[in-house]
């Protein structure tokens, strides 16, 4: 059968289609926190929640009872639950005569003994519901032809055309074929995708997934010892598109369902579906730039696997291989049909299953159909029983007379109160967050205090610092402004500068900013004395031990000779994690002073760039190839053989002509310069490509620069030392590591963010011209970049060797105050960590715990890290200053005054507030659903492939957050509701700048933010937006100083 | 006659094809107790017959070697049918078949009755008590069916792990006193016998992975229910406890 060019690009077209609601799934390496709802962000939260519960078989909401202790706790606005319930009930506009609907509803949120009161059965009605109620006998199901009416109905409602058709055999013969499917595929996967943690890579991965794991599966013992035929399979169709449709017509499956029945294929394993979405799209990515995969691959694979094993199944116990032919086997027999899904979906009447087990492994026809009719009565009287009793408890505690009158109900009557409970029960994990959030959000309101009017002459901090937005630097700035004389502000972890990062030492580009841009200007890291052809003698010995622990031959020979040597590792970092990790450290040689290439490079410094790379090159080839060391050859002969190398000139050289070389040895050392080293023509062109967008231009600096303090209100009165700090985590064997990164830095480090724009702040030109534009920066003002290690609390100074002599006085000051934070956070931190509550009030033995939690190999949480975020608030400092936040705001310090187009508002809400909701509903989704959006516990977790983590050896790659990340002893240590944003400013001006921009009004208008306005030209009232608009909050107007004026003058600054 | 009453005891002592009425015997029995009951007694009793019966030094070699080879075949028979029960009880009833008729081959052997008594008990005791416990699941549930409604351990803590336990002591676990009667059994064997007779604990293994991961894995989808007393649970902690004792210091040298 061949397919047409048409049919390819339709398969393509649904893969595309299916694969919008999967989230991307980011390496672990650089983790980014994602809404694992992202492709379903253009629906409004509500409606996306239901969708994706059906897609990815997950809840949306947290259980009633959890629900109900926050209630207990005071955590939830009892008032908003109430009036949740009314406006449901006013919306239905229902009314059951002597039901009480808002009692009973209410009732069943806050009292109701169970999880559920509306009871999912197939055989539930009124007449039968008010018979059991009422004590008597059952009204009949109706005749033979009506039973079995009925159950072609449910059984098309069980098996509909687009559930795979495995997993249609595994309803009805307990198969198992998925669970099979699932372990083949993944395996595939983790052979493909492997980043190096393999010793022996698969062959041929440069072709792409479809085609190397075709060309493998062809001879793989495996498939074969299962039994299955590939072959023929794989034979048909060459492209993974044409495959698809290929199966799928095979399988007999209509085309109207093809769409929805690749999405369901699709998003059963979304975790590597995710990660091959993602790896599809990132161009820089350089494991996806030699090994191509995309999701038709990952679906071709995973439908020829599903059709092998389906056709297994067919030839052993005798099933369908077809949709067809399935479906005319169960409308042939509804009845056997009926009782093999019950038993093998599970469904079944305990007492039953053995009975049916027996029956369906010999099923002889009159016998079916008489256990059947048993079997379906018994059933209904269950399912009946069941609902009645959880009526009964509902209506209990109701109380009063609600028993009575539900016992006084029609059949019809009874239909409409399930119906309406149904409902209700539906939406409710809904109304229960909306009211939650009620409460957080008058919390917030209620601790807001109103800016003081600055004075006119300011006091100059001794310094002023810029943290991260992230939800730990409030309480490192809590404490250090509690110190004294500093001034902190708040702006997303990348300071306003998206750049890609090539490290020293490092291969590939990292991209530092939020996840959602993409960064025009590379960013090179250089060292400035480094030894380069030396290596420390231990990390030789290193290097030689892992090569060893690696190599797929060392478990036969090297155990017994060096295996020892390994232990002494893993009892140090078990039983002295701290003196291990210094012993260590000092073993190690230290990372060399560095500087950035920041400043933008003319053509001409770029072609010296490359001429000195590529003399380098040369000379290193010289030793390496030829033994001739660099101080047996002059610039001359070295510039001659670049010129050689590049075409430009003919041999002989020179040094071929005093060395003896022959003509033959001359040209075998060229070629080796072209093909190792490198010295070509087309790299030339290459490199001189990628070296046009290293560094920033003097504009773009100032223009960052300024952006950057204008964004957060920073204008004036500039201290001696303005410090960025990025931040970071450090901890020992977390594959989570980089989710305790900077989530503005697409889950990197941002500290070569801070060093850039602190280099560029410094930059006496760039000065010059931003006092032009009306800041100006006092010469003794110098910016030095800093990191704050989360996991220690710990704040390390960079660049120091660059600090001006004058400033070398203060610094012992400066550090003083930054340990003296660096403990009281450690201890405010601790205790919530499970340390003796004793400790908050000892900061050094909090400090010192702090760091050996950090060096724990086998500490599951070394820190909370972003769990309990809930607010975001975009303003100026002192409407927050000195409140106890908690570690639970996103803090991005902005001064609406003096941004009076709005433009640095927009920049915060497309980049910061986006990064936070990112992060917060990661969070609220890895709480809610500890395993399907959250990745289960960390302790079965085992890195793939050096780039995801599964459960146990093999399973979908975990993409979530895990149990210890968000819960503590078994319940949410994170309370999950949605981000609360708080922007200061006029509401007309953050509308018009929300209407601006698209996603940001698609989210807050979907409900995926809370947004509040804090309007301090309308008397410093809260303005909430509720689903009927904007509603000011009943706490407001916030209580002022006596004697501030309202008026505001607005500044103009040309950014 | 002698001959008679030693076949009429392999009805009672499990060894294939009649172990097939001792299996119904079981089943047919229509209270949990009275299962439990006759799971403890009726090997005794098919014991006290076989005292009655061919004396094991008057079978010839021939007899001997298809004894032992009927027994082994009968112990890996039932634990390989195990394989596919998920009743608790049925799967609970296949494996005392299957332990129970490596008595047989102790027999053969020459191990005095009195001391057979005792070894059958070693897969008597967890078979009664977990025949009691499946009784408990199954009315807390409405069948002892397991896999049906996910983890058990949520709703039933002390239950599953008791179950867990007694799984453990009845496919002889190291430290549990099965695991010491069947390793004492295949030291008497022959090298050629002991291979198929030791093929009973992959088996098991296999059985035990398979109970577990009906037992204790995905997610509970049923009502609330009622755990196990704390008192019924410690009763099955000093029975084991007590098995437990008699596998360390007993069985090692009872053979």
């Amino acid at each position: 059968m061949s397919l047409d060019l048409g049919d390819r690009l339709q398969v393509r077209a649904m893969v595309y289609v299916a694969s919008e609601p999967i989230p991307r799934f980011w390496p672990m390496r650089t983790f980014i926190h994602h809404n694992p709802l992202y492709g379903l962000e253009d629906r409004p939260f509500a409606q996306a929640v239901t969708e994706a519960s059906e897609l990815f078989h997950a809840r949306g909401y947290l259980a009633r009872s959890q629900y109900r202790e926050y209630l207990a706790a005071g955590k939830v606005d009892e008032q908003a639950l109430r009036d949740g319930v009314s406006r449901f009930l006013h919306g239905k506009d229902a009314a059951i005569p002597g039901i009480d609907l808002d009692a009973w509803l209410w009732a069943l949120s806050t009292r109701y003994p169970g999880e559920r009161v509306v009871l999912r059965g197939d055989w539930i009605d009124g007449a039968g519901l008010r018979a059991m109620l009422q004590g008597e006998e059952l009204p009949a199901l109706g005749d033979e032809a009506d039973v079995d009416a009925a159950l072609l109905e449910l059984l098309e409602a069980r098996l509909p055309p687009q559930l795979p058709v495995y997993t249609q055999v595994d309803r009805l013969y307990g198969s198992q074929i998925g669970d099979s499917l699932d372990d083949l595929l993944t395996k595939s996967c983790l052979d493909f995708f492997d980043e190096g943690q393999s010793a022996w890579q698969a062959p041929g991965r440069e072709a792409g997934f479809f085609r190397s794991w075709k060309a493998i599966a062809r001879r793989n013992i495996r498939f074969m010892l299962r039994g299955l035929h590939l072959r023929q399979l794989l034979a048909e169709e060459d492209t993974p598109e044409g495959t698809i449709a290929q199966i799928l017509r095979q399988l007999e499956v209509p085309e109207s369902a093809w769409q929805d029945y690749i999405t369901r294929e699709l998003t059963r394993m979304h975790g590597w579906a995710g990660f091959i979405r993602y790896r599809s799209t990132a161009k820089h990515y350089y494991w996806a730039q030699h090994y191509p995969a995309d999701l038709v691959d990952f679906l071709a694979v995973r439908m020829v696997l599903g059709l092998a094993l389906l056709q297994e199944a067919g030839r052993h116990q005798g099933s369908p291989v077809s949709y067809r032919a399935l479906r005319a086997s169960w409308q042939a027999q509804p009845r056997l049909a009926y009782l093999r899904s019950e038993l093998h979906s599970a469904r079944v009447l305990p007492a039953w299953a053995q009975r049916l087990d027996d029956l369906l492994s010999r099923p002889r026809p009159q016998r079916v159909a008489t256990v059947a009719s048993q079997y379906i009565e018994a059933r209904r009287r269950y399912e009946l029983d069941l609902q009645q009793k959880r009526l009964i408890d509902l209506a209990r505690a109701v109380g009063g007379d609600a028993e009575q009158a539900l016992r006084r109900l029609s059949a019809g009557e009874l239909q409409g109160l399930r119906r309406l409970l149904g409902e209700w029960e539906a939406q409710e994990g809904y109304v229960w967050l909306q009211a939650m959030e009620s409460h957080y959000i008058t919390e917030l309101v209620d601790r807001l205090q109103v800016p003081e009017p600055a004075p006119s002459h300011p006091k100059r901090p001794f310094a002023q610092a810029l943290f991260c937005i992230d939800v730990r630097s409030e309480p490192m700035r809590r404490q250090l402004e509690a110190l004294g004389d500093y001034q902190s502000f708040g702006i997303a972890g990348f300071f306003g500068v998206p750049l890609g990062y090539l490290e020293f030492g490092k291969g590939s580009e990292m991209h530092l900013c939020p996840a959602v841009q993409t960064p025009k200007n590379l960013v090179l890291e250089i060292p400035a004395d480094l030894e380069l052809e030396e290596e420390a003698l231990y990390g030789a010995l290193e290097h030689v031990l892992h090569d060893l622990k690696s190599s797929v031959l060392s478990p036969f020979v090297a155990v017994e000779a060096i295996g020892l040597l390994f232990s002494l590792g893993l009892i140090g970092k078990t039983l002295l994690p701290l003196g291990y990790h210094r012993w260590h450290a000092r073993l190690h040689s230290d990372k060399p002073v560095t500087r950035l290439l920041l400043d933008k490079l003319s053509p001409e410094q770029a072609d010296s760039i490359i001429r000195a790379i590529q003399r380098a090159m040369i000379v290193k080839a010289l030793a390496r190839e030829l033994r001739i060391s660099r101080d047996q050859v002059t610039d001359d002969e070295v510039r001659e053989l670049r010129e050689i190398a590049l075409g430009h000139q003919r041999g002989p050289s020179t040094l071929a002509r005093e060395r003896n070389l022959s003509p033959a040895e001359e040209l075998a050392f060229v070629e080796k310069l072209r093909d190792i080293y490198r010295v070509n023509h087309a790299e030339t062109s290459l490199q001189m490509e990628r070296l046009g967008r290293i560094g920033f231009s003097l504009e773009e600096q100032v223009r960052y620069v300024l952006q950057a303090l204008l964004s957060i209100g920073l204008d004036r009165n500039f201290s001696r030392f303005v410090l960025l700090v990025a931040h970071e985590s450090r901890s020992e064997n977390n594959p989570y590591e980089s989710a305790l990164d900077c989530g503005a830095c697409g889950g990197g480090r941002g500290l070569p963010n801070a060093r850039a724009l602190a280099h560029m702040a410094n930059k006496p030109e760039v000065r010059r011209l931003l006092r032009e534009r009306g800041v100006a920066i006092p010469e003794d003002t110098w910016f030095l970049p800093a990191v704050h290690n989360t996991t220690t609390d710990v704040i390390e100074l960079h660049d120091l060797d660059l600090l001006p002599a004058r400033h070398l006085l203060y610094l012992e000051r400066l550090r003083n105050g930054l340990s003296a934070a660096t403990r009281r956070c450690a201890a405010e931190r601790m205790p919530l960590l499970g340390a003796a509550p004793e400790l908050a009030a000892e900061p050094f033995a909090a400090a010192a715990l702090a760091q050996r939690q950090a060096h724990d190999w086998s500490q599951v949480r070394p820190e909370w890290g972003l769990a309990r975020n809930v607010y975001a608030i975009v303003g100026r400092r002192a409407l927050t200053e000195g409140v106890d936040l908690d570690a639970r705001a996103f803090l991005q310090s902005y001064d609406y005054r003096l941004d009076p187009r709005g433009r640095l508002l927009e920049n915060i809400l497309t980049g910061p507030l986006v990064v936070g909701e990112w992060i917060n509903l990661e969070h609220y989704f890895s709480v809610v659903d500890t395993e399907s959006y959250g990745s289960g516990s960390k302790v079965y977790h085992n890195v793939a492939g050096r780039f995801g983590v599964m459960t146990g050896n093999q399973s979908d790659l975990r993409t979530g957050l895990p149990i210890q990340t968000v819960m503590k002893d078994g319940k949410p240590y994170h309370e999950p509701v949605r981000l609360i944003a708080l922007v200061e400013a006029p509401l007309a001006f953050a509308q018009r700048t929300v209407e601006r921009i698209a996603k940001v009004k698609s989210l807050i208008g979907g409900g995926w933010v809370r947004l509040l306005i804090l309007d301090p030209e309308d008397d410093y009232r809260v303005h909430v937006l509720t689903e009927d608009g904007f509603v000011v909050h009943p706490h407001s107007p916030l209580q002022r100083a006596a004697g501030e004026q309202t008026s505001i003058r607005v500044l103009e600054h040309s950014t | 006659m002698l001959a008679a009453i030693t076949v009429f005891a392999a009805f009672l002592v499990p060894l294939f094809p009649l172990s097939w009425v001792f299996n119904r015997l079981l089943d047919s029995l229509p209270m949990t107790t009275a299962r439990a009951l006759a799971v403890l007694a009726l090997p005794q009793l098919g014991l006290l017959l076989l005292q009655y019966g061919v004396a094991p030094w008057a079978l010839t070699d021939p007899q001997r070697r298809a004894l032992v080879a009927l027994a082994i075949f009968t112990a890996l028979f039932y634990a390989f049918r195990a394989l596919s029960a998920r009743d608790l009880f049925i799967w609970t009833r296949l494996n005392l078949s299957a332990g129970l008729a490596v008595i047989w081959i102790a027999w053969a052997m020459g191990t005095a009755i009195p001391v057979l008594q005792i070894l059958a008990l070693t897969w008597s005791v967890p078979a009664a008590l977990l025949t009691l416990l499946s009784g408990a699941l199954a009315a807390r549930l409405g069948g002892s069916y397991l896999g049906l409604m996910g983890n058990l351990v949520e709703p039933l803590p002390r239950l599953t792990a008791s179950i867990v336990l007694t799984v453990l002591a009845l496919l002889a676990t190291p430290v549990f006193p099965s695991f010491f009667v069947l390793f004492g059994t295949a030291m008497q064997l022959p090298l050629s016998w002991i291979l198929p007779l030791l093929l009973l604990l992959p088996l098991w293994g296999w059985s035990c992975g398979r109970l577990f991961q009906d037992l204790l894995f995905g997610a509970y989808r049923g009502e609330a229910v009622e755990d196990l007393s704390l008192l019924s649970s410690l009763m099955v902690f000093l029975v084991l406890s007590g098995l437990l004792v008699l596998g360390l210091y007993g069985s090692g040298g009872v053979l």
